[in-house]
């Protein structure tokens, strides 16, 4: 069954010569018949799917779309063209600690970043005591966030997350914000994911972590799908593309 | 969509309670902090329209206060709601859920702020031994129109000063403007009639009246009032969600 399906997505952004950000300004905008704005595309014509269980590696340089193509997976910004289609749920972990408030402590930054997650309070409540020994921070679950060291704010976040049951689970570079320690967690954490079946789509610039774990990749480079397939050939299809543009 | 909310329960009853305790600061003087500035509000318009209008209404305190209170729960709901999509900005653009869930989030919020400050008004009413009677059965209902009327204002606000920043200066001043259209401080029937007749299509000023009624005069709110008031929160909300459901593809880009 595919989990993800990607039919010619296309997506377009517009860069405001000067940005309207007012009533004021866009109605001053409409006496003005010079176009304020330039059309940026971000995805050409994009074209993959996703089995269950299945792996999807995406790579490319920065810039290269992919970012924005998995937040149009997630449904946060629409595709202009195209279509996409979800058959799951979905977790998100583009950023780590989404909603994280500095005021409140730990123990009720979990409540809510695991109510984003779908849980309920008795749900969390169970799962507390495991979030907090995983992130090894028992003794400051009543500190408020604004006293926690960047680190401590990560562990936290990446506890919490990894306590969902996500059907598709979308990861954005979740692992270079981590030391070695965190990574290797993080690692243990998705050879769990590979052998429960979960249907995952990986942004990452670490080659290693792409054949370690991805069944395909996905190549993409200014917004154009370059290669779709196969990891090791995708991946030497990378190396060959940046060799290029290195010496171009 | 309201079965869509319901499997969000969880998350708008965590945001809702969350902000409240960001509100006042996790302490229980931030509360009375909150309390100083209706209470200074108050203090000054009684002495005011009490020297000035000697043949003030019976109880012209609690009539104050009350006009006070369910004003502060009109303008704090829809500055909440104008807010509540800029305002959490990663909510927005690194998780889906849908973007309504925000604006009623914070109009729960609000409603809870102003079941405290009726709680305050609750007191006020036992200290000058005002007993309510049958007719604060109408409370209730009353309330809550306010309530929806505010969560449709909310919606649209909240949407639009996404895309115009600038809206947001626009409602204060029209908040501005309803302070003194909405008889928080005056008897409404009191003014000349082609007067009157303009501000009653102001449905906060009917929702004030109904309250005093209910709560303070013991009077049944006329079936008009209640009929007007009801169709248009009901209006305000279709509305709101209208532009709301328009915008909302485009806010993670906005945001």
């Amino acid at each position: 069954m595919n989990m993800i399906e990607v039919e010619h997505l296309w997506k377009n952004f517009r860069i405001p010569h000067e940005k309207r950000n007012t009533v004021f300004e866009t109605l001053v905008g409409l006496f003005d018949t010079k176009k304020g704005y330039e059309e940026f595309t971000a995805l050409k014509d994009i074209n993959f799917s996703v089995k269950k269980g299945e792996w999807l590696g995406v790579i490319g340089p920065n810039g290269s779309g992919k970012s924005t193509l998995l937040k149009i997976i997630a449904n946060t910004i629409r595709p202009t063209k195209g279509r996409v289609k979800v058959n799951g749920r979905i977790t998100s972990f583009l950023e780590l600690g989404v909603g994280f408030q500095p005021d409140l402590t730990a123990k009720e930054n979990i409540y809510v970043y695991g109510a984003i997650m779908g849980f309920s309070d008795a749900e969390i409540k169970e799962r507390m005591d495991a979030i907090l020994d995983f992130a090894g921070l028992k003794r400051f679950k009543d500190t408020k966030l604004k006293n926690f060291s960047s680190g401590m704010v990560v562990r936290l976040a990446f506890s919490t997350a990894i306590q969902t049951e996500p059907e598709i689970l979308l990861l954005d570079e979740v692992l270079a914000v981590g030391d070695m320690e965190f990574q290797q967690k993080c690692f243990a954490v998705f050879e769990r994911y590979r052998q429960e079946d979960k249907t995952v789509v990986f942004v990452t610039h670490d080659m290693n972590s792409v054949k370690k774990f991805c069944d395909q990749a996905l190549l993409l480079n200014h917004g154009e799908q370059v290669a779709f397939g196969d990891t090791e050939e995708v991946v030497e299809k990378y190396a060959i593309v940046s060799g290029e543009s290195n010496y171009a | 969509m309201i079965a869509n909310l319901w499997n969000y329960r969880h998350l708008i009853k965590r945001l809702a309670l969350s902000d409240f305790k960001l509100r006042y600061k996790n302490s229980v003087l931030g509360f009375f902090w909150s309390l100083l500035e209706p209470l200074l509000l108050l203090l000054v318009l009684y002495v005011v329209f009490a020297h000035l209008f000697p043949s003030v209404e019976e109880n012209f305190h609690l009539f104050l206060l009350l006009g006070i209170v369910s004003w502060d729960f009109f303008t704090k709901g829809t500055s909440m709601g104008l807010n509540s999509i800029i305002g959490k900005p990663s909510l927005v653009r690194q998780v889906y859920i849908p973007r309504e869930i925000l604006v009623l989030s914070s109009s729960l919020t609000a409603f809870m702020m102003a079941a405290l400050e009726f709680g305050v008004f609750a007191i006020f009413m036992a200290f000058s031994k005002v007993i309510p009677t049958s007719t604060i059965i109408y409370f209730p209902a009353i309330f809550l129109i306010l309530f929806f009327l505010i969560l449709g204002i909310s919606l649209a606000l909240g949407a639009l000063n996404t895309y115009y920043r600038d809206v947001q200066y626009i409602w204060a001043v029209l908040l501005q403007a309803g302070f003194f259209a909405s008889g928080v401080f005056f008897d409404i029937n009191n003014l000349p009639e082609n007067i009157r007749d303009i501000l009653l299509l102001n449905p906060i000023a009917r929702i004030l009246i109904m309250l005093r009624q209910s709560v303070l005069y013991n009077i049944v709110p006329s079936t008009g009032d209640l009929v007007f008031c009801s169709i248009t929160a009901l209006a305000f909300l279709l509305i709101g969600y209208t532009i709301f459901t328009k915008l909302e593809p485009g806010f993670a880009e906005e945001v």
